[in-house]
């Protein structure tokens, strides 16, 4: 699963954010140049953030920044970012730190479905979660691939 | 038959993740399931209808009137912990319905 966004140019990899929100969006940016997403969904994402809470992130260190947004999305995809600081979503909150983003962006159901047991699985795993919250460059990602 | 609805902000990604997690625990645990999921406004309404809700914890405390019905909340830390999730079933005594 990985292994094909990397190919295709869908992650980034980052030192850190000042804010979580410029987090999320710089986790959409890939999309965004490939056309997958229009800038607009980027903002979508935020606002449901604010709306909704930290909620997006799921599981210790793993955020799944996305928004029900159909118009703007183009490609039914995942999209990776991995940030090596931890970005702060509740500063009271600490467990709701996360340096693993998945991005979900879906115009396609049963696409989105295949993508999100796809990740679920990739997930499944901890001891290799943890790793790759650890690694720090694309060919030590890559390595554990 | 026990029903159940994950709920999330969208509706189109935490619940759909918790509802293949949930469905997978209550499968390991014997335990006959019907899991709808939507998002968390949805949800909200139809929530009676249902013998217990999954959210993320963050919305644990927007399913009051719910649970105050008598419908079991699970709020959940860990979407992906199948071990957090089957110790919330049997805590809330959703293994033995």
């Amino acid at each position: 699963m990985l292994k094909e966004l990397i190919d295709k140019g869908y992650y980034s990899i980052h030192d850190g954010f000042d804010n979580w929100e410029d987090a999320v969006r710089a986790s959409v940016q890939p999309l965004i140049d490939a056309g997958a997403v229009k800038p607009a969904y980027a903002d979508s994402i935020v606002n449901s953030v604010k709306k909704f809470g930290p909620y997006i992130v799921i599981a210790p260190d793993i955020a799944i920044p996305h928004a029900e947004d159909k118009p703007n999305v183009n490609e039914t995809t995942l999209c990776f970012m991995k940030s090596n600081t931890p970005v702060v979503f509740d500063p009271e909150d600490h467990e709701k730190d996360a340096r693993l983003f998945f991005v979900l962006a879906s115009n396609d159901e049963e696409k989105h479905l295949k993508n999100l047991e796809g990740l679920m699985e990739f997930l499944s795993d901890e001891e290799f979660v943890a790793k790759l919250g650890e690694a720090k460059t694309l060919e030590e990602i890559k390595a554990l691939l | 038959m026990l029903k159940v609805i994950a709920a999330c902000g969208n509706g189109m990604g935490s619940s759909q993740m918790i509802k293949m997690k949930i469905s997978k625990v209550f499968k390991k645990l014997g335990v006959d399931v019907k899991v709808d999921h939507n998002s968390v406004g949805a949800a909200q309404n139809m929530a009676s209808e249902y013998d217990a809700v999954f959210v993320s914890q963050n919305f644990v405390k927007q399913f009051a009137n719910a649970a105050a019905h008598g419908t079991v909340i699970v709020g959940l830390k860990n979407l992906l912990s199948e071990q957090e999730i089957e110790e919330k079933i049997k805590e809330a005594g959703l293994d033995k319905k």
